[in-house]
């Protein structure tokens, strides 16, 4: 049975937040994801206070990246939350948004190796070791915690290019598809299914979330409204090759891109199109949107992430799919 | 103003659609700094236990909404015909 996760960003305060995902616990989402961007209110403080507020919902960073924050610091971060919320917490991580990481001149280093590399220190310092690692992006010389953290915790990766699809396969308990598209799902899943078969582990062993922008509401305006700043953003940061797959013309993102480099919002939401609303996000009434999850589900996903911006008001539209969505997946 | 026992006298079966409206005002309000963190707290944790509709819960989201948004709150009260108690809000907030 698919489970369903949220994703929330904490530009509004923490208690809009946790407000929203007490909500998401009681109305049947299983996960909860917390998004990490240096603009936004702290991921840990905000997971923190989800682990005091809610109950049963497992969650975790949405995904942070190994470049802002050194591994050993995120395990530690985990570590902790995860005796605060005893086996409710996971790891999701990614390489990072270019664009954020370029705004506070990052450079994103070998993508793939990070990840690797951020993966296998996060591990072995959360299992205890001494961790003594030369890799080429991380190096560490002895690193281990003074106490003794418990547990194992999942790692999810965060992907999009068929490389690090592959890599999440391989390497990941479970890996969140930015993708929302089923020609993109498809296309995700099948890479990731190589790295699964690389490493000789079963389909069953990970969690595999399709992790799309999501905008629901009784009236389709008002879910295209909501999705259009998101859709915008996803457009400006996709590769050419992804453009392509949809047909969208990449001069139009170019110019979305340009018009939020300039936080020219009017022009950036004007540039989007139905297409791309349709390639870039679930979005509709809850039959539209039902109807797009179980098109997903064919391909093998066993979660759905909720992403944002959920809907035009989160407290509504997180009704909507408790009552009318998570429901008709589980008859 | 003394939101207890003003709520105390709110006929139990206006409670539900108040607590549903007032929360829905704090959510949505722009007016976010003005929530002391103490009073998020509070109201938090009767969502988590479901007690917000409780004199408690009630409580707290009406003193929330009254510092975050208080026309509304007193348009809430009125469309709920508890339009007395709008009155009470009104003259509270008059006074400080």
């Amino acid at each position: 049975m698919v489970k369903f996760g949220i994703e929330f960003m904490p530009r509004e305060p923490y208690w809009k937040i946790i407000y929203y995902a007490i909500q998401a616990e009681k109305g049947g989402f299983s996960n909860l994801w917390i998004t990490d961007h240096f603009n936004n209110r702290n991921v840990y403080v905000t997971l923190t206070a989800a682990a005091i507020y809610t109950n049963k919902i497992t969650f975790g960073p949405g995904v942070t990246n190994p470049y802002l924050v050194n591994p050993v610091f995120t395990a530690q971060a985990i570590v902790t939350l995860n005796e605060l919320a005893p086996e409710r917490v996971v790891l999701g991580m990614g390489a990072g948004d270019k664009t954020t990481l370029e705004s506070i001149g990052v450079e994103m280093q070998k993508p793939l190796n990070a990840i690797q590399e951020a993966v296998e220190i996060f591990r072995k310092i959360t299992s205890g070791e001494s961790v003594v690692y030369k890799g080429e992006v991380f190096k560490t010389a002895g690193a281990k915690f003074s106490f003794k953290p418990k547990g194992r915790i999942p790692v999810y990766i965060g992907a999009q290019g068929p490389k690090m699809l592959e890599l999440a396969g391989k390497i990941g308990d479970g890996v969140l598809i930015n993708a929302s598209h089923p020609k993109d799902v498809e296309y995700a899943i099948n890479c990731v299914k190589e790295g699964i078969s690389q490493a000789r582990k079963k389909l069953q062993e990970v969690d595999i979330a399709a992790y799309p922008s999501f905008s629901v509401h009784e009236d389709l305006k008002k879910a295209t409204k909501a999705a259009i700043p998101v859709v915008s953003s996803i457009v400006a940061g996709s590769p050419s090759q992804v453009l392509e797959r949809h047909g969208i013309d990449s001069k139009k993102a170019d110019e979305i891109r340009e018009a939020l480099k300039a936080n020219d919002w009017g022009r950036a939401f004007g540039a989007v199109t139905p297409e791309m609303i349709e390639a870039f996000s679930v979005c509709g009434t809850p039959d539209t949107c039902i109807e797009r999850i179980a098109g997903l589900l064919k391909f093998g996903i066993s979660q759905f992430v909720v992403g944002s911006p959920i809907g035009l008001n989160v407290r509504e539209a997180i009704g909507l799919v408790s009552d009318k969505i998570i429901p008709h997946f589980r008859v | 103003m003394d939101y207890r026992r003003l709520v105390e006298a709110i006929p139990v079966v206006k409670r539900e659609p108040l607590s549903n409206k007032l929360i829905d005002l704090v959510l949505s309000s722009k007016n976010d700094e003005k929530m002391p963190s103490q009073l998020a707290n509070t109201i938090l944790l009767h969502w988590q236990n479901d007690i917000l509709i409780t004199e408690s819960g009630l409580t707290a989201l009406l003193e929330a909404a009254v510092l975050l948004e208080l026309d509304k709150t007193i348009e809430v009260f009125t469309q709920l015909e508890l339009a007395g108690f709008a009155e009470q809000i009104k003259e509270a907030a008059a006074k400080t």
